[in-house]
C-alpha cells in the first residue's frame, strides 16, 4: 500500500515531446511507472517511447483510461492545461513546472473546489512509491520501499533525506513533493492525514524551509490529528530577511514572518523532533520507532 | 519584484486611487523645478525597497525650495538600509487627520486573496493584528469574481467607518483591488491612507510587489529587473539564470536546488565556517550555466572553498561537471572546490569533476561532505 500512486496507476505525461517531458518519460518508465498516454496539443499520432500521444486529455482517457497526470507544460499553459485535466476527469495532478504565475495556481485551486481531484505542485519534483512507480523528475536510486512516508518543499532535500534513509534501511511508503511556490495545490496537512490513514505507514518525515506557513499549519495538524510520529528537517536558519532563497515561497517577510525558527517552535510544541541537517534524520527516526 | 513607491503610485493612479501630486526626480536642481510645479510644502522620499524608511531617516519634510534642494542632495547618494539611493520622490504635503490602511495580499496556505481594512494606519498591518485586533478586517476574495463593493463597503463599515467616508474608502479599496488582480500583485497596499483635515482620502505610501512569474504579462510596464538588485552579483546572478544571495562569510555554495543550497549554508555555519553566497540553479543545469555560475561565486574576493552540491533528477549533472571542469581549468583554480553529487548519472559526473581537479566526495549526506571540505582547509591552513 502507498499513498496517492501504485504500480497500477495508469499514468498520462502532459508535454511528453519536448525535451524534458521525453527524457523524463524514459526514466520513469524505467522506473515502473505504467505510463498508457502523452498529451501535446497539435502532436496527436506521435509516439514517444512507443506511449501513444494526443491532442487533448479527454481522448488520452477515453482511449487509454488514463487517471494520473503529470505536467512537463510550461508556465504560460499550465492554467488552461489544469481546467482540461479537471474537465476530463482525471484524478491526480501533479505539476513539476516552475514559474507558474501565482494568480493562475489561485484560480486552478478555486476550480478545482468542487471536484474530488488531488493537485499537487507546481515546482513539485513529483510523488514516488518507490519500487512500484513514480510521477515526477526525482532519481530513482535515491528511494527504497519501506514504511517511512515522506512530505517535502524542496525537491532536492526530499533526494538527500530519502537517499540517507534508504542507506540505513528505512525505505518509505511514498514521498510527496508538495511544491516550493507561495501557493501550493495540496498543503502539508492533507498528507499527513492520507500517511495517518495508510496501514502501511510507520511515521512521515516532513521536510520544510523558511517561507509561509505549512509547517506551522502542519503542526497545529500533528497536535490535534495524529497518533503517528512525525520527524522534520528546515532548512534556512541562516537565510536572510527579504530575499527569495531560489523557490519562490522561500521568504522570510521584512516583518519577520516565516523564520526557520518560528516553524521549528512550532513543530516542537507539537511534539515533533527537528533534525539538526537532513542526514540527521535518520538518528531522529530509529529513535521514534525504537520508542513506539 | 517590489516596485518603487513612485512606480506603484502610478499604478495606483491609474486606475483611480487618489495620491497626492508628485514627480520623481535625481538630481537637487530637478527636485527644485517640480517642487515648484507641484507647490510647497512638500515631502522628500528616498525611493529604496525597504520598509521603515521613516525611522531611517529617508522621509524629509520641506518648506522651502532651498531646502528641497538640500533635502535632496543629502538623500541622493545615501544609503538607506544598506540600500544606496539614485531616486528622491517628491511629494505634495498634506494635512492628514486621521491614517487607515487598505491591502490586498495572497493567504499562501488557503491559496486565495485577502483583502484587508484597518481604521488604523502607518504601522505595519501585523503589528496592528497583535496590538489592536478589533480596528482589522480580513477578508478572502474569490479570485473569480473578484471584491464586490459591497464586500468592501461592509468591510469598511465593520471597522467602524461612517457615512461618506464608507463610500470614499470602499471605493478606494476596490481600486486597489483592481491593482492586485491586473498586474498580478503579491501584495498591493496603501498604508497609511490617509483622511485629510478637509476630508478627502489619498494614499500617502504605495507598496506594490508583482510575481516575479507573471512578469511577462506585464511587459508594457516597462520595470527594469535588474537595475534594481542594488549588489552588482546579485544581479549578474539574474542576468545568468541562477538566483545568487551574497552573504558575508568566505566558502562559495552552489547548490542544484534552494532546498539543498539553504541546507548547505545552515551546515557550513553549524561547522563554524561562514558561507559566502547562496547559489541555486533550479532545474535548468547545462555546462554553461554552471561555467558561469562558478565564475561569478569566484568573483567575491577572499573566497577560502567553494562547495558544490549537486543532485541529478530533473538536471543532467555530468553537463553541470563538465562546466565546472571547464572554468577550473581555464582559470587554473587554485582554491580547494569540494562536489558531492548523486542521482542520474552520477558515476560519470564524479569522474568528469575528478579529471579537473574537483574533490569529490561520494557520501550521501551533505554534513559529511562539508566536514570533508573543513578538513582540507584545516590542512592546507
Amino acid at each position: 500500500m502507498s499513498i496517492l500512486l501504485n504500480r497500477e496507476t495508469k499514468a498520462l505525461i502532459q508535454g511528453i515531446t519536448g525535451r524534458v517531458g521525453q527524457s523524463q518519460t524514459r526514466w520513469m518508465l524505467e522506473y515502473g511507472t505504467n505510463i498508457v498516454a502523452g498529451v501535446t496539443p497539435g502532436k496527436g499520432g506521435w509516439s514517444v517511447e512507443g506511449i501513444p500521444v494526443y491532442d487533448t486529455v479527454a481522448e488520452a482517457v477515453a482511449e487509454q483510461g488514463a487517471e494520473a497526470s503529470v505536467f512537463f507544460v510550461p508556465p504560460k499553459g499550465v492554467k488552461e492545461a489544469a481546467i482540461q485535466t479537471i474537465d476530463a476527469g482525471i484524478k491526480l495532478i501533479v505539476v513539476i513546472t516552475e514559474h507558474v504565475p501565482v494568480h493562475d495556481v489561485m484560480e486552478i485551486c478555486e476550480y478545482a473546489t468542487d471536484s474530488n481531484v488531488q493537485l499537487v505542485g507546481p515546482t513539485s519534483p513529483g510523488i514516488i512509491t518507490p519500487g512500484e512507480a513514480k510521477l515526477g523528475i526525482m532519481p530513482g536510486n535515491m528511494f527504497k520501499p519501506g514504511r517511512i512516508g515522506l512530505i517535502s518543499r524542496s525537491g532536492t532535500l526530499t533526494y538527500e533525506v530519502s537517499v540517507n534513509l534508504a542507506n540505513a534501511g528505512f525505505g518509505q511508503s511514498t514521498a510527496v513533493g508538495i511544491g516550493a511556490d507561495p501557493v501550493v495545490f495540496t498543503n502539508a496537512p492533507e498528507l499527513l492525514r492520507l500517511f495517518e490513514e495508510d496501514p502501511d505507514t510507520d511515521l512521515v518525515v516532513l521536510v520544510g524551509e523558511v517561507g509561509g506557513a505549512q509547517e506551522e499549519e502542519a503542526a497545529e495538524y500533528i497536535k490535534k490529528s495524529m497518533t503517528k510520529p512525525v520527524v522534520a528537517y528546515i532548512a534556512g536558519l541562516n537565510a536572510p530577511q527579504e530575499k527569495r532563497m531560489g523557490h519562490a515561497g522561500a521568504i522570510i517577510q521584512g516583518d519577520g514572518r516565516g523564520t526557520a525558527q518560528s516553524k521549528i517552535s512550532a513543530l516542537q510544541e507539537a511534539g515533533v523532533e527537528i533534525a539538526q541537517f537532513p542526514a540527521d534524520v535518520v538518528r531522529l527516526v530509529q529513535k521514534r520507532l525504537a520508542s513506539s | 519584484m517590489r516596485l518603487y513607491e513612485f512606480e506603484a503610485s502610478r499604478l495606483f493612479a491609474r486606475k483611480g486611487i487618489p495620491v497626492p501630486r508628485n514627480a520623481v526626480v535625481t538630481s537637487p536642481q530637478e527636485a527644485r523645478e517640480k517642487a515648484e510645479e507641484i507647490g510647497l510644502p512638500v515631502m522628500l522620499k528616498a525611493q529604496v525597497l525597504t520598509g521603515g524608511r521613516g525611522l531611517a531617516g529617508a522621509v524629509q519634510a520641506a518648506e522651502s525650495l532651498d531646502q528641497v534642494e538640500r533635502g535632496t542632495e543629502s538623500l541622493l547618494g545615501s544609503s538607506v538600509r544598506g540600500l544606496s539611493v539614485r531616486q528622491v520622490m517628491v511629494v505634495r504635503k498634506v494635512n492628514v487627520a486621521k491614517e487607515l490602511y487598505l491591502g490586498v495580499t495572497i493567504d499562501g496556505y488557503r491559496g486565495t486573496p485577502v483583502a484587508i481594512v484597518s481604521s488604523e494606519g502607518g504601522v505595519s498591518v501585523n503589528q496592528l493584528v497583535m496590538e489592536q485586533p478589533k480596528s482589522v478586517v480580513m477578508k478572502p476574495v474569490s479570485i473569480s469574481k473578484g471584491l464586490r463593493l459591497a464586500e468592501a463597503r461592509e468591510m469598511c463599515l465593520k471597522v467602524g467607518m461612517e457615512g461618506l467616508e464608507v463610500t470614499q474608502v470602499a471605493s478606494i479599496l476596490s481600486a486597489l483591488y483592481r491593482v492586485f488582480e491586473s498586474y498580478d500583485c503579491l501584495v498591493a497596499e496603501i498604508n497609511p491612507l490617509a483622511r485629510t483635515t478637509q476630508g478627502k482620502h489619498l494614499g500617502l505610501d504605495a507598496k506594490v510587489e508583482i510575481d516575479d512569474s507573471s512578469l511577462y504579462r506585464h511587459t508594457d510596464l516597462n520595470l527594469d529587473f535588474e537595475g534594481r538588485i542594488d549588489n552588482p552579483r546579485e544581479r549578474k546572478g539574474r542576468e545568468i539564470g541562477v538566483t545568487y544571495v551574497e552573504l558575508d562569510g568566505d566558502i562559495g555554495i552552489i547548490a542544484s536546488g534552494a532546498g539543498l543550497g539553504m541546507a548547505s549554508m545552515d551546515i557550513i555555519k553549524q561547522q563554524e565556517m561562514q558561507p559566502a553566497n547562496f547559489l541555486e540553479t533550479g532545474g535548468g543545469i547545462t555546462a554553461e550555466l554552471l561555467y558561469n555560475a562558478m565564475d561569478l561565486v569566484m568573483q567575491k574576493e577572499g573566497l577560502r572553498a567553494v562547495f558544490i552540491n549537486l543532485y541529478g533528477g530533473i538536471n543532467p549533472i555530468h553537463e553541470g561537471a563538465q562546466g565546472i571542469g571547464k572554468y577550473m581549468k581555464e582559470y587554473n583554480v587554485s582554491i580547494p572546490v569540494v562536489a558531492k553529487a548523486l542521482g542520474n548519472r552520477q558515476e560519470e559526473t564524479w569522474k568528469i569533476f575528478r579529471e579537473h581537479g574537483v574533490h569529490v566526495v561520494t557520501d550521501i549526506s551533505t554534513e559529511k561532505a562539508i566536514e570533508y571540505l573543513a578538513g582540507i582547509l584545516e590542512r592546507t591552513a
